[in-house]
């Protein structure tokens, strides 16, 4: 018994001893963190699998003066105390920066009371609620634009087509609300009118009920805030009760995937923001080459993890203030999701929001 | 009054009631005979699903020309035998060797079970969710109209076959010797085993049957749905609820429940919100155990002094 | 074993533990990984008087502790999160007020649940939780629904107390505050009505004990002690959001308790320190074994977790470190209290 109590003991103050080696020791450290396990893991690992590959390719150019970049991983698991624990741990590990977190219910409070005390430059790929970089933080930065500036181009660009009667649906979580809602107000300001405007629970898989109440408003075009594993559902279920107009999202179903769980019939036509292809391409091949098609946010990934390592290089020594400094003044870095530059808040001001539909099967860039 | 929209929505809440109602039948019956919340049925049900997929593509690749109707019989049977199993297996390693501790440790063995079962197949097949090969599901997409009411053959199919499936439980249990048998064993196993019956047997037997009805409600989730290592769990807390809103234990009181629960779902969705749907369920579940604690069909308890 | 040994034991988990803590050489990560150990202490501590003490399995306990946690947020802004932050409540004011919430939240759904047995109060709690969560995340004009709201730290005399250590002692002050109380009150009559309820709840009433009362106190009590690690939560990570009160919080908590040891206080303690501890020492496995960037442990983590709730279930189903009561409920016949019971005894 009391040898049980012991080892048990034992164990919990091994877990408090157990930390990577010194933080001095290795010199360039770059962290990544998202959800690695749990219903976000799939995301999760387009993102870490996006680090890596910019990491891979620093290191195969040779890393910095002869010093290759060590990548820390990080699993938050999608939850916001997880979150919190494993940013301290990167920050005691001694990276310079870190690319993350996946949720904006994480990266808000990280970014503030564990990455900003420690001067620990966070480049977010995929949090966009707005409130991230409007609290005065230094630290923060994101290569994917902001819920606000993507949901206006959205709005105009529907606007634009002469569609005035939309259905707004969004799937109640931070990313998906966040989007509708400034949807909604530009559609509504452009002279259009919400037919419905409604939620559905993430990760529920039948939608049924809500699509026949949308069918008997009679909407022109279905907006999802949301991403793809429930726009995707979505689609398909939409055409099964009858809903012939197209759908249309934000860069979260911009994802090879949303096609697959839609069907392919029910795919053609669906719209969605994203970022414009310039030198997409490149990186689409490389990508897919090592881990398969990429993911929603693989590219924003890889360009957070390129950002953060030519700030490294610029800064020229192993130091998180300088290294900080360095990264605030990125500007028209060339990424794989276009040209990167940072306003004093850290977000893209220049951040324009390209439309893609899905034509044959594949997401592709509208002319 | 919309009375065909109405019609559509309840139309809508069968659909999904009825594999919520597949599933709480599993629950129900090991309830019955054990008095034990079996929490790792929810992920027998995810992996049924699975099975399913994975006979159909393995098919596509072996056999390629295989029509539509034979390539889901056989998924059926691989999913159904393999849930079985499975399901079996569980109650023998994990169930029977607690049966005289305490109710509150199976219920943590069951979910630590249902975390290795989870994760276990996270490790298999991946994160990302995924849909049944678009030969099986793009058929069925299509439908017909009665009036307005538009019926898809999905919702056909789904239906029947859950109908099916329960009618021939129903018929096994109150028909057959080994139904007379679970019945007995579950009215009192001490006596049951007195007059012969070996309730071991009876339980494994139990177990392997609810497993395979949970495993026709993930195929038949699969052809509607998509699916990924998650769903267990909400469709185990769904159907779970389905279970005591009939009244746990019983098996018309299971399939009432999952029904209702669909349909409750299905409302709330369609008149108010997609979001607020669940609470709705909830508090009807609520209301109904608080009026009436056994449930809509199930027998008041009658306590042992 | 005898209470005598036992006593120095949790003060060694309690005191000997959080001191070590602090001489180590100090980070964030240890103090954040500290403050999760103690923080299920105190949410495994509360949900062992509703469930070991009571012996009532609360399915939707996590609600507590957001509805603490939201309580504090919200009276620390000042008002529901969409009014503009103006003149919100301090900390310390702020903390009797989250606990009261969730303890009063506990009576509405304990008058009239109560009257239920076992697994249906089960799942009127756990249906209880699933509220709790939607409203929360639906409820936009209170709670800022899924965008959550920030939280201030806690003053005092007009210090913000924002470093590691500061909010550690916080927190121990409230988990020894727990355990104190939770402790008297097992040993007075209430804790012996607890066990008479849980042995055998109609001979109970025969002898005279209020029944739904006790029970009603027990479940109030557990409550208010989510509350209060709520309240705590809020502040700690400056910001609250549904995702933090899953029903997977729940089912953590419970399994702690249970791997402790029902009804045990040092049991409880230890499961929750180990069980909380557990994926912290997973996360850093490759690191210690010298694989670090050949091995990725973190998918294997959830399913360790799972293997270790099951194989101490099969092996020493009353837990690592049995409540004397407990012990004798679970072995009646057993003369020599330190055997480890294999399967044949569970069986026989």
């Amino acid at each position: 018994m009391r040898r049980v109590t012991a080892w048990s003991l034992l164990l919990c103050l091994a877990a408090l001893h157990a930390q990577p080696a010194d933080a001095a020791s290795a010199a360039y450290k770059l962290g990544v963190a998202a959800p690695l396990t749990g219903p976000l893991a799939k995301m999760g690992a387009d993102i870490r699998q996006g680090v890596q590959l910019a990491v891979d390719e620093v290191n195969a150019g040779g890393g910095f003066r002869g010093q290759k970049v060590e990548l820390v991983v990080g699993d938050d698991k999608g939850d916001p105390r997880e979150g919190m624990v494993v940013a301290s741990k990167l920050v005691q590990s001694g990276v310079l920066g870190v690319v993350g977190h996946l949720n904006s219910g994480i990266s808000i409070p990280a970014s503030k009371e564990v990455y900003a005390p420690a001067s620990v430059a966070m480049v977010t790929p995929a949090s966009t609620n707005p409130q991230l970089t409007e609290r005065g933080l230094r630290n923060v930065f994101r290569t994917i634009g902001r819920d606000d500036q993507q949901g206006k181009d959205a709005a105009a660009h529907v606007l634009a087509r002469g569609i005035r009667k939309v259905a707004v649906l969004d799937n109640k979580n931070a990313y998906g609300q966040g989007l509708a809602d400034v949807f909604r107000r530009t559609f509504v300001a452009g002279g259009g009118e919400i037919v419905l405007s409604d939620s559905v629970t993430s990760g529920d898989k039948d939608f049924t009920p809500t699509l026949t109440r949308i069918k008997a408003r009679r909407p022109e075009l279905l907006f999802f805030g949301g991403e793809y594993q429930d726009a995707g559902l979505l689609a398909r279920q939409a055409r099964r009760v009858g809903i012939r107009v197209p759908v249309m999202g934000g860069d979260g179903i911009l994802d090879g995937t949303f096609v697959t769980l839609a069907g392919q019939k029910a795919a053609e036509g669906t719209l969605a923001t994203g970022p414009g292809g310039s030198s997409q391409k490149g990186f689409k091949v490389v990508y897919t080459k090592r881990f398969g098609e990429p993911g929603a946010y693989s590219a924003y990934a890889y360009d957070a993890a390129h950002v953060l390592m030519a700030a490294m290089a610029r800064a020229g020594k192993a130091d998180r203030k300088a290294v900080l400094a360095a990264v605030a003044s990125t500007r028209n870095h060339p990424g794989a999701t276009g040209k990167i530059t940072f306003d004093r808040k850290g977000d893209q001001p220049n951040f324009k929001f390209s439309v893609w539909t899905v034509q044959d099967g594949r997401f592709q860039l509208l002319p | 009054m919309d009375w065909e929209l109405l019609a559509q929505q309840v139309l809508n809440g069968l659909t999904i009631g009825s594999m919520y109602a597949l599933i709480a039948l599993g629950y129900t019956m090991v309830y019955g005979i054990l008095q034990l919340i079996n929490f790792a049925h929810g992920e027998v049900f995810m992996i049924g699903s699975f099975l399913g997929l994975g006979t159909l593509m393995s098919l596509e690749k072996w056999v390629p020309g295989l029509g539509v109707v034979p390539s889901l019989a056989a998924a059926l049977i691989v999913a159904m035998s393999g849930a079985a199993l499975l399901g079996v297996a569980i109650e023998r390693i994990a169930y029977r060797p607690l049966r005289h501790s305490p109710r509150l440790s199976l219920l943590i063995t069951a979910l630590g079970l249902s975390i290795i079962l989870q994760n276990g197949i996270m490790l298999l097949v991946g994160t990302e969710d995924r849909t049944y090969p678009e030969r099986f599901t793009e058929a069925l997409q299509e439908g017909f109209d009665l009036g307005t009411v538009h019926v898809a053959w999905q919702q056909v199919l789904t239906l029947g076959v859950a109908l099916a499936f329960m009618s021939a439980l129903t018929w096994m249990v109150q028909r057959t010797r080994l139904g007379k048998a679970m019945r007995a064993t579950s009215q009192d196993p001490v006596t049951a085993g007195l007059m012969g019956i070996e309730s071991n047997r009876i339980v494994a037997l139990t177990f392997a049957m609810g497993s395979a009805l949970a495993a026709v409600g993930g195929l038949l989730f699969g052809l509607n749905y998509s699916i990924n290592f998650f769903i267990g769990t909400q469709a185990g807390l769904k159907a779970f609820i389905a279970a005591v809103l009939g009244g746990i234990g019983s098996l018309p009181g299971a399939v009432v429940g999952g029904l209702l629960l669909g349909v409750i779902e299905a409302l709330g969705a369609g008149y108010v919100s997609g979001t607020w749907k669940d609470v709705f369920a909830f508090v009807i579940l609520a209301v109904v155990l608080v009026f009436r604690p056994a449930g809509l069909l199930g027998r008041p308890v009658v306590e042992k002094v | 074993m005898p209470l005598t040994l036992r006593k120095p034991l949790l003060l060694g988990i309690l005191l000997v533990l959080p001191a070590l803590l602090l001489s180590l050489p100090q980070g964030e990560y240890q103090l954040d990984v500290a403050m999760t150990v103690l923080l299920y202490v105190a949410l495994a501590l509360g949900l062992n008087v509703t469930v070991g003490l009571a012996g009532l399995l609360d399915l939707g306990y996590v609600a507590f502790f957001g509805l603490g946690a939201y309580a504090t947020a919200i009276l620390m802004h000042g008002g529901p999160a969409e009014a503009a932050a103006a003149g919100g409540w301090s900390y310390w004011m702020a903390v009797p007020a989250a606990v009261a919430v969730a303890g009063f939240a506990g009576l509405l759904i304990g008058l009239p649940t109560l009257r239920l047995r076992g697994d249906y109060l089960a799942i009127v709690t756990l249906a209880f939780g699933q509220i709790a969560k939607l409203t929360e995340n639906n409820w936009d004009a209170l709670t800022n629904g899924p965008q959550g709201m920030e939280v201030a730290k806690p003053v005092l005399f007009g210090l913000e107390l924002r470093a590691g250590w500061q909010l550690y002692y916080i927190l121990l002050l409230f988990v020894l505050l727990t355990w104190w109380s939770v402790r008297n009150l097992n040993n007075s009559a209430i804790g012996r009505a607890w066990v008479a309820i849980r042995e055998d709840e109609i001979a109970a009433a025969s002898t005279g004990v209020n029944v739904p009362r006790i029970k009603l106190l027990a479940f109030v009590m557990g409550a208010s002690i989510a509350g209060l690690a709520g309240s705590f939560f809020a502040v700690k990570q400056g910001f609250v959001s549904p995702p933090s009160f899953d029903f997977i919080e729940t089912v953590t908590i419970l399994a702690m308790v249970v791997l402790g040891g029902i009804g045990s206080l040092p049991g409880v303690v230890l499961g929750a320190a180990m069980l909380a501890a557990l994926p912290e020492l997973l996360r850093s496995m490759p690191t210690l074994l010298g694989l670090e960037g050949q091995f990725d442990v973190t998918p294997y983590r959830m399913l360790l977790y799972g293997a270790a709730m099951v194989v101490v279930m099969a092996l020493r189903p009353e837990g690592l470190l049995p409540d004397a009561h407990r012990r004798a409920e679970l072995h009646p016949h057993e003369d020599r209290p330190e055997s480890i019971p294999g399967r044949e005894e569970a069986r026989a």
